[in-house]
């Protein structure tokens, strides 16, 4: 017997799981223990058909760390500097693209700016699959863009801007872009201009003042970009494996090839296990940073 | 009982209760592991009242109101309504109706449709509740915007609907949460004369809580001044006004100058500011009061010649407030005191700062509180 | 917005634009590829089309598409719903602990924030052991059915907790002072308050799985190839085909047209700007 308080608490516990407990129980059954079961998965040897098998070992983490039946490999640790260099590098791009088309949305009429922030993600809604392939379509080395660079001597004639490291660039930039606009939009709408009125007189350039009053206000939705295109670009499967070749590999690809061509899973699952530790860390140190400047996550649970 | 059945005539087991009469008794509300929001509150309200629960913000009076809703259950005593026990009936079987501060009209009907939803959850018939429902607007001018969205009203509109949505159910008491705390300050008091007129006409116990003394004074037949989850003083308006008991009552509801005492026998005693006349039987009273109205002043040259409680003082501050004039005027003896003076023809004159004055405390006016 | 001036708007509307440009570039350029001379057909021509409405294959595919995203969302619509409202209505307002507080919300951001590789082959590990073992759930129609309600109920949730913590929480207390038992409470408050967000999140739901692959790859069958799959085995075969191009095209048409028709049709209902969901 606790004090009334406590058993109205205890009614509202109860409700609570009676009604998210289905959805939140699916989510731990179909997702975090089948999750768990793949990092396990890591601990094992693998078997002659690629599946996990006893004894448990950490022969997989040597295998990622590049040492082989043929030696040490650098491939691995390339392959995860190239990925987290795609991913930063399409992020900043993204960055760069997003705060003049946000600006130039919030500076029109409240009424048309519904419909052109539409019109900025209504492409994010077709299937990743078929973007990714319209940009096959644009870059190959029969398409006409490729044609103007060989032309002007960017590439060597008769390849393509496609497959390569720089049309996955492309690619990861144009899927993810609506990421960007999404949250910075949310954090340019609610600005306070007074504060960009009240700094005009202080700061002397153009620069100074955006940089002083309109970016502050703007960097909470800027650090939710940033978690929402970097992560799913670091981690992304489609893009580099229909526009990259083997030379613009990335761990997407990689972790997926241990379960499909060649498997061995135990390594599949460690790779799987580095994806997932540089997604953890980039997660914690953005919101770290957020929580650390207030940022307001609005309606979120 | 029935799901969903409403007991409307008190329950045949007590026919002696009237309806709509509140009985509180020992009533406790602990909010986890710290002190009492409620604190043994024992309270009897009479059907067709007007009772106002006064007090600041946080003093456990929107509370009490909740546990008489039933949106929350007391950790101990009893709630008696209509003679009926309420321990075991949930909110949506009271006969209760609440006005929230925040309206809470619902979002997704029309000013019709949310007069009619209570009188739809149980179960009253279409072209009844239709009957009911434009009679309730009419009576409170709402008909030209019956199929307005919540969204679409003003303040005042939105009080009248949360209003009507309550009354048109025949409750046997209304609990009105600050319903007038939103609005301006003449659409507050135009409401307030409609209010009160409205609970007259159809009798109904209305239970009204505000933090604002003055709504207070004007509206209630009762009031009952809270703080610290206990109830401080219940009474009539005029009696809690005239004759506070304890030293918050007193400063809540009023300006008051209040002052420790030390009995010096004879109906005398000894304050800050001189030796006081005090008509009331001191006994063990250590605190007097006098409200700032019940203060003569004088010029200095005309004060009247032997009488008690005469203090001659200079004024410091005039604040002129429209009806009246409020001065602030320190003593020859030292310490300050307050006055309030109504700026009709009858007053002698109003002063300036820096005059010289005298002012009376007559013995009779003065009050003796708890501390 | 005068704190801009004209100059700065004229640089920002110069960016803007080519931006817009390159966003639907690549859609458009599928869609005129669509209508290429192909071998017996010169001149700009829909026989791509007239092919793919022939095609049994495609077809099928189209079914198991529909299917998936049709079945999918609605139990991905009624679970996410109910943790939406549960979590807005049940949860303490202040910390709750970590099992009421914490653990609940962790959980529903977990397959938003999983790379969907990593989403995809922890589910077709799982599927393979669980069949291994009990002879249940053979990769197919369901085992991706089950990984699309995984990842779309949390966005549905995400949609219903946003309205509900909108709302004047009073609401909920005035029904049942109104009379409205619990159950009535949520047949004549909760559901209509929702609507809007139910419409979405089934929309959204539906959007969701139409655009995933990734999860898709992995956790289908050698019987349950749908849209994406098909294109994406295709071109892994045989490259770029004009029909290809042409189910592209149709894909993105529809996927414009829904969201076009949705977003103007409760455009007048809600005035207040939204903001659309990426998916």
């Amino acid at each position: 017997m606790g004090t009334a308080a406590q058993g109205e608490a205890r009614s509202r516990a109860w409700r609570l799981w009676i009604t998210s407990g289905p959805g939140l129980f699916w989510i731990v059954l179909f997702l975090l223990i089948p999750s768990g079961v793949m990092l396990g998965i890591a601990f094992f040897t693998n078997s002659d058909f690629g599946s996990p098998v006893l004894p448990l070992s950490l022969d997989s983490f040597s295998q990622v760390a590049g040492y082989g039946i043929l030696g040490w490999s650098g491939a691995n640790f390339t392959v995860l500097l190239r990925s987290l260099l795609q991913a930063g590098v399409a992020t900043s791009v993204t960055i760069l693209l997003a705060y003049p088309l946000v600006f130039f949305i919030v500076t029109r009429p409240a009424s048309l700016r519904p419909v052109l922030l539409l019109f900025a993600i209504v492409p994010s809604w077709t299937n990743q699959v078929v973007r990714t392939y319209a940009w096959m379509e644009l870059l190959n080395p029969f398409a006409p863009v490729s044609h103007v660079a060989q032309v002007l001597g960017i590439i060597p004639p008769h390849l393509g801007l496609m497959p390569g490291n720089f049309a996955v660039l492309v690619g990861l930039s144009y899927n993810y872009l609506p990421y960007m606009v999404v949250p910075l939009y949310a954090a340019a709408e609610k600005l306070d201009w007074t504060l960009v009125e009240a700094g005009r007189d202080l700061y002397a350039s153009g620069a100074r003042l955006f940089f002083n009053t309109v970016f502050p206000q703007t960097l909470p939705g800027l650090l939710s970009g940033i978690i929402l295109v970097g992560i799913p670009a670091f981690g992304d499967y489609v893009v580099p494996q229909l526009l990259g070749g083997d030379k613009a590999m990335m761990l997407g690809s990689l972790i997926a090839d241990q379960f499909t061509f060649s498997p061995d899973w135990p390594y599949g699952a460690a790779l799987t296990l580095i994806m997932l530790v540089f997604t953890c860390i980039g997660l914690i140190v953005f919101r770290r940073l957020t929580q650390r400047l207030g940022g307001g996550e609005g309606a979120m649970l | 009982m029935m799901p969903g059945a409403v007991m409307m005539p008190a329950g045949p087991e007590k026919v002696t209760a009237a309806r709509g009469a509140i009985s509180l008794s020992h009533i406790t509300r602990i909010f986890a592991g710290s002190i009492p929001a409620v604190d043994h509150i024992d309270l009897e309200i009479q059907a067709g009242e007007f009772f106002t629960l006064l007090g600041p913000s946080g003093c456990g009076k929107t509370t009490l109101l909740r546990m008489i809703a039933g949106f929350e259950t007391p950790d101990e005593g009893r709630i008696v309504i209509s003679g009926r026990e309420m321990q075991d009936v949930p909110a949506h079987q009271r006969a209760v109706n609440t006005v929230f501060q925040s309206y809470a009209l619902f979002p997704h009907l029309n000013v019709e449709q949310n007069i009619g939803f209570g009188l739809r959850m149980r179960g009253v018939r279409k072209p009844e509740r239709k009957k009911r429902v434009d009679a309730m607007m009419e009576l409170l001018q709402i008909g030209p915007f019956a199929a307005r969205n919540a969204g679409q009203l003003s303040g005042g509109q939105r009080q009248r609907v949360a209003l009507a949505r309550a009354l048109v159910n025949e409750p046997e008491v209304v609990l009105l949460d600050e319903p007038l705390s939103a609005l301006d300050a003449k659409l507050r008091a135009e409401l307030q004369i409609e209010l009160l007129r409205m609970q007259k006409r159809l009798g109904m116990t209305f239970i009204f809580v505000t933090h604002d003394q003055h709504e207070a004074l004007v509206m209630s037949d009762r009031i009952g001044v809270m703080s610290n989850g206990r109830l401080q003083q219940v009474g009539p308006v005029l009696d809690v006004y005239e004759k506070p008991r304890n030293v918050f009552v007193a400063e809540f509801l009023g300006l008051s100058n209040i002052w420790a005492i030390e009995p010096l026998g004879g109906g005398m005693a000894a304050a800050p500011i001189g030796v006081l006349k005090i008509a009331a039987v001191i006994g063990v009273a250590r605190m007097a009061m006098i409200r700032p109205e019940k203060i003569w002043i004088y010029n200095d040259t005309h004060a009247p010649q032997g009488r008690e409680n005469v203090f001659p003082g200079t004024v410091r501050e005039a604040i002129y407030m429209g009806a009246s004039t409020q001065y602030r005027i320190e003593l020859g003896g030292g310490g300050f005191i307050l006055a309030l003076d109504t700026n009709n023809q009858a007053a002698e004159r109003s002063w300036r700062p820096g005059e010289a004055v005298a002012v009376e405390l007559k013995p009779e006016n003065i009050m003796l509180v708890e501390a | 917005m005068n704190a801009v001036p004209r100059r700065i708007r004229r640089v920002l509307a110069g960016i803007s634009l080519p931006v817009y440009l390159l966003l639907y570039a690549p859609l458009s350029v599928i869609a005129i590829f669509s209508f290429a001379p192909s071998l017996g057909h010169p001149g700009p021509n829909l026989a791509a089309y007239g092919m793919l409405l022939n095609d049994p294959e495609v077809l099928a595919a189209l079914r198991r598409s529909l299917t998936l995203a049709i079945g999918s969302a609605v139990l991905g619509t009624m679970l996410g719903t109910l943790m939406g409202f549960g979590l807005s209505r049940f949860r303490p307002a202040k910390g709750g602990g970590f099992w009421v507080g914490t653990l609940p919300s962790l959980i529903i951001y977990l397959p938003i924030i999983m790379p969907s590789l990593v989403f995809g082959i922890s589910e077709l590990i799982f599927f393979n052991f669980v069949h291994e073992y009990t002879g249940l759930l053979s990769a197919g129609l369901l085992t991706m059915g089950i990984a699309h309600v995984t990842f779309q109920a949390p966005y549905v949730a995400l949609v219903v907790y946003a309205r509900l913590a909108g709302l004047d929480p009073n609401l909920f207390e005035a029904s049942q002072d109104l009379y409205a038992n619990a159950v009535k409470s949520f047949v004549f408050l909760t559901i209509p308050v929702v609507r809007p967000a139910l419409i979405g999140g089934f929309l959204l739901a539906i959007t969701l799985s139409i655009d995933d692959f990734t999860i898709s790859f992995f956790t289908a069958g050698p019987g349950s190839v749908t849209l994406p799959i098909y294109i994406y085995s295709a071109i892994a075969r045989k490259g770029s085909s004009p029909e290809i191009n042409a189910l592209g095209s149709l894909m993105i048409a529809t996927v414009i047209g829904v969201a076009l028709l949705y977003y103007f049709v409760t455009r007048h209902r809600e005035r207040s700007t939204r903001i659309p969901a990426v998916a």
